[in-house]
């Protein structure tokens, strides 16, 4: 076993351990525990950290893989079913150690800040273990190396999730969002289970490297049709969990949960995992999958952002902003740009999680207010968290010389040139909802830093008539005593906010703020070559060596050259000789895309930019200089407005449709259950009372009768033949002397005759 | 003394018929419990008439043998009976067996 391996295991039980001594022992424990779970978070961090220096900056090679397995069960052959083994093994690859390192980073950083957040919670102690048991099966799904094993911490994520949404579970609204994250989730995880079993029919295997082998070969005997019905079925898990247009009303309910869960499940980690997991099978996916993924992918980053720009509470902005950059994500994937979308991936995990961390320092410094109305001017009394909420935001919009631009940015090229190479028509639509809804992100960050940080505090303006009426000393308190209570936040919830900040800067993957592909990141994650699509059907043997061996899109040297142009003519001419063979794309489609895409580069550099200016300008007009008022614009637009601010009645179409139509089978059921099955039941309840009714006359009348008879008759007699003793011993003499009478006169008849 | 006729098996017969009869006779009718005994006792030398006039008119000593034995058996029977008679008495104050009908039914 490889060093490294050895290594990840202990990182993937260190959270485990932290789960069980806390879930056991956190109340005997000085401080709930707490630094044991960020110890031992640390710990795990560090290790990782050292795999990523290992794998990343040592090795520093796009083909490293390592993976060991180990059979787990097997079953030997099952009739039906053929040999049954599953195995459970552990792969480092550059994707897996970079995952490694952010997951744990963040969790850590979240853990450090809860100790803040969290403190004096009365389950203080729990939190901690619960964030210790979604950290290992988050770390399970990373190091995962079979479709089997993943699922298994796919639904640990799930269940973690559930618990931490609904931690407040006194709160009904918690405990609804929990159900409503955990059945969302369900439906999505059926549908990923399916597209497991398509494939494990076919090659009797989980193992990921063996399908793709198996796939490459051309030994998937089904139609190609099954093969994207895998696909998408695959694909429902990342809409479930990845929380993509279907499936995406849990992720703004599980808001009720704490914030820093927010920040690292809900925004930075396990939605993510959804994205991670499409990635491991992404070279399984047909085109058509694809295709049906990038315009879920479209449809929802624009759906999301568009319901981002109305919302009030402060989190639910950033969790449909969530869902929108999600969506950017999947988009990316179907359209081919897999390295701009993990590195959209990484990225977003650090603004996001340092937004989330900073709205929960806004929360916490306002007395648990989340109405971005009754905030305002918390820039002078919160000047750490106004500068990384700021810096955090800009990566978001995906300004320059943020993170953020540059991986948005190349999905966006991405897109432009999947859009080219598909022949235009509809698949523009792809990039153009791209581009809107990076204006509506723009937009929407604008307003919410303007709301909370600018201008004077509205806190007073709070209707005092408000629902929450516990809530509501909170506001009345703070009328009297004023803003001046508001102050910044302690060291160990604003060095978290610092830390991811600092990670949203461009100079941590790239060099050159314009391209993200002269980073380390996108050099180290290369689209991997298709082991399906149209070219399997008809190849030969040269396309099966050629996917076995996971493909490196651009050589050492000319990633080297590239490096070195920095104006937009010499990438044109760089362009020219990409064509001319430095792709090994053995699929013609990939080769094509990923062609068309580096073209589109700069197109969506130039576009994206006006965008975000636009967005961004839009913003200043309507808050800043209030050239345009908001509540006017909401009132002539109102349908709009109204459409946007409910969500796009997407809770009440589901209620109409999914929760009606549920009940009204239930009802259906029921009243199957009560008249058909019920009835059966109780029919054969009366069969067998009428029968046992007559087995009782009979044993009543009968049997009875018979053994009565029985008692009767021998009383009879015995009444009869009592008579005969009279208790005088001359009487029997008398008797005996006729018996011997009667003897004598039967003898003797016999001698006669 | 030749118009008598000689003394054969039919005249002990004959007696010993009497004999058992008057024997039955008293013990069917007395109510005296020694009696009645004194019946039983009739009925046992009827027996013994018989045996001994077989044992004349057949040969052979088997009857004799027989006799004797009932004579003893009967002295023994008495002596029991006897002493049942008296603790009868003890118990009822009476001899008389058709009082004594504790056992009926």
């Amino acid at each position: 076993m490889h060093s490294l391996i050895q290594l990840s295991i202990v990182v993937l039980l260190l959270p485990l351990l932290s789960f069980v001594i806390l879930i056991f022992f956190n109340r005997r424990l000085p401080r709930r525990g707490d630094f044991i779970g960020v110890g031992i978070l640390g710990t795990a961090f560090a290790i990782s950290a050292y795999i990523f220096w290992s794998v990343i900056v040592q090795t520093y090679d796009p083909a490293f893989r390592i993976a060991w397995d180990f059979t787990w069960i097997d079953l030997g052959n099952v009739p039906g079913v053929g040999p049954l083994k599953i195995k459970m093994g552990v792969v480092i690859d550059n994707l897996t150690a970079i995952m490694l390192a952010m997951v744990t980073l963040i969790s850590l950083l979240v853990h450090l800040y809860s100790t803040g957040y969290m403190a004096g919670d009365k389950n203080y102690g729990r939190y901690f273990a619960f964030l210790g048991i979604f950290t290992f099966s988050m770390l399970g799904i990373v190091l995962s190396d079979n479709l089997f094993s993943i699922y298994i911490f796919w639904e640990l994520v799930g269940l973690s999730s559930y618990l931490l949404i609904g931690f407040f579970f006194e709160k009904q609204s918690a405990a609804d969002a929990q159900k409503k994250a955990f059945l969302a989730n369900r439906v999505g995880d059926i549908g990923m289970w399916l597209g497991i079993l398509i494939l494990y029919s076919q090659f009797h295997t989980f193992s990921f490297e063996q399908i793709y082998a198996n796939l490459a070969a051309g030994k998937f005997t089904l139609s190609n049709a099954w093969l994207t019905a895998a696909g998408i079925l695959l694909f429902m898990g990342c809409v479930g969990k990845s929380a993509q247009f279907p499936l995406h009303i849990w992720l703004p309910d599980a808001m009720e949960g704490p914030t820093p869960v927010s920040a690292l499940i809900h925004a930075a980690t396990m939605v993510a995992a959804g994205v991670y997991f499409v990635a491991r099978i992404f070279v399984v996916l047909t085109p058509d999958a694809l295709h049906v993924i990038a315009f879920i992918g479209a449809f929802t980053a624009f759906m999301a952002a568009t319901i981002a720009i109305t919302q009030n509470d402060i989190k639910r902005v950033l969790a449909y902003s969530t869902v929108s950059q999600l969506g950017y994500m999947v988009l990316g994937l179907g359209v081919g740009a897999y390295s701009a979308a993990l590195f959209h991936l990484v990225t977003h995990a650090f603004f996001k999680a340092c937004l989330f961390l900073g709205s929960g320092a806004i929360i916490h410094a306002m007395h648990h207010e989340q109405d971005m109305r009754w905030m305002g001017g918390l820039r002078k009394h919160m000047p750490w968290t106004f500068a990384t909420f700021t810096l955090a935001t800009l990566a978001l919009a995906g300004l320059p010389l943020t993170s953020g631009f540059m991986s948005k940015d190349a999905i966006l090229a991405g897109a432009i040139g999947f859009a080219q190479v598909e022949g235009g028509g509809v698949y523009y639509l792809i990039p153009v909802l791209g581009f809107f809804s990076a204006m509506l992100t723009a937009f929407y960050m604008g307003r919410q830093i303007w709301l909370v940080f600018f201008g004077e505090s509205r806190t007073h303006l709070k209707p005092v008539d408000n629902h929450h009426s516990d809530h509501h000393a909170h506001g009345a308190a703070d009328e009297q005593h004023g803003v001046h209570e508001v102050h910044e936040v302690s060291w160990n919830m604003r060095a978290p906010l610092v830390i991811l900040a600092v990670l949203s800067v461009f100079i941590v993957y790239s060099p050159n703020p314009l391209d993200g592909a002269e980073g380390w990141f996108m050099k180290m994650i290369k689209t991997p070559a298709t082991v399906v699509g149209p070219a399997n059907h008809n190849s030969s043997g040269a396309l099966i060596q050629a996917s076995s061996a996971p493909l490196m899109a651009e050589a050492q040297p000319a990633a080297g050259a590239h490096s070195a142009t920095d104006s937009p003519a010499e990438s044109a001419g760089e362009h020219a000789s990409v064509k001319g063979g430095e792709h090994t794309f053995a699929d013609p489609r990939q080769a094509e895309i990923a062609h068309a895409s580096h073209g589109a580069h700069f197109t969506a550099i130039y576009i994206s930019s006006i965008m975000v200016v636009l967005g961004i300008s839009m913003a200043f007009v309507v808050y800043v200089f209030k050239i345009i008022d908001p509540e006017k614009t909401a009132q002539a637009i109102r349908p709009l407005y109204l459409f946007s601010l409910n969500k796009w009645y997407w809770d009440e179409i589901y209620q109409a449709t999914f929760i009606k139509g549920s009940i009204v089978i239930s009802k259906i059921l029921s009243w199957f259950d009560t008249n058909v099955v019920d009835g059966i039941v109780n029919g054969v309840a009366l069969v067998v009372k009428k029968f046992a009714f007559a087995n009782n006359s009979f044993d009543k009348y009968v049997v009875d009768g018979l053994v009565n008879f029985t008692a009767f008759s021998v009383n009879t007699t015995g009444a009869v033949l009592r008579k005969l003793q009279t208790g005088k011993v001359q009487t029997y003499v008398v008797m005996l002397l006729l018996a011997v009478f009667g003897y004598f006169v039967f003898y003797f008849t016999r001698l006669i005759y | 003394m030749e118009h008598l006729i000689p003394i054969g098996l039919n005249h002990y017969l004959t007696i010993s018929a009497f004999l058992l009869g008057f024997g039955l006779f008293a013990v069917m009718t007395r109510k005296n419990a020694i009696v009645v005994l004194m019946g039983v006792e009739l009925i046992l030398n009827a027996a013994n008439i018989n045996f001994l006039a077989f044992s004349k008119y057949n040969g052979g000593m088997g009857g004799v043998m027989f006799s004797l034995f009932v004579i003893v058996i009967a002295a023994a029977e008495a002596a029991i009976a006897l002493a049942i008679v008296i603790n009868i008495f003890k118990i009822f104050k009476s001899v008389d067996v058709s009082s004594i009908d504790t056992m009926k039914e």
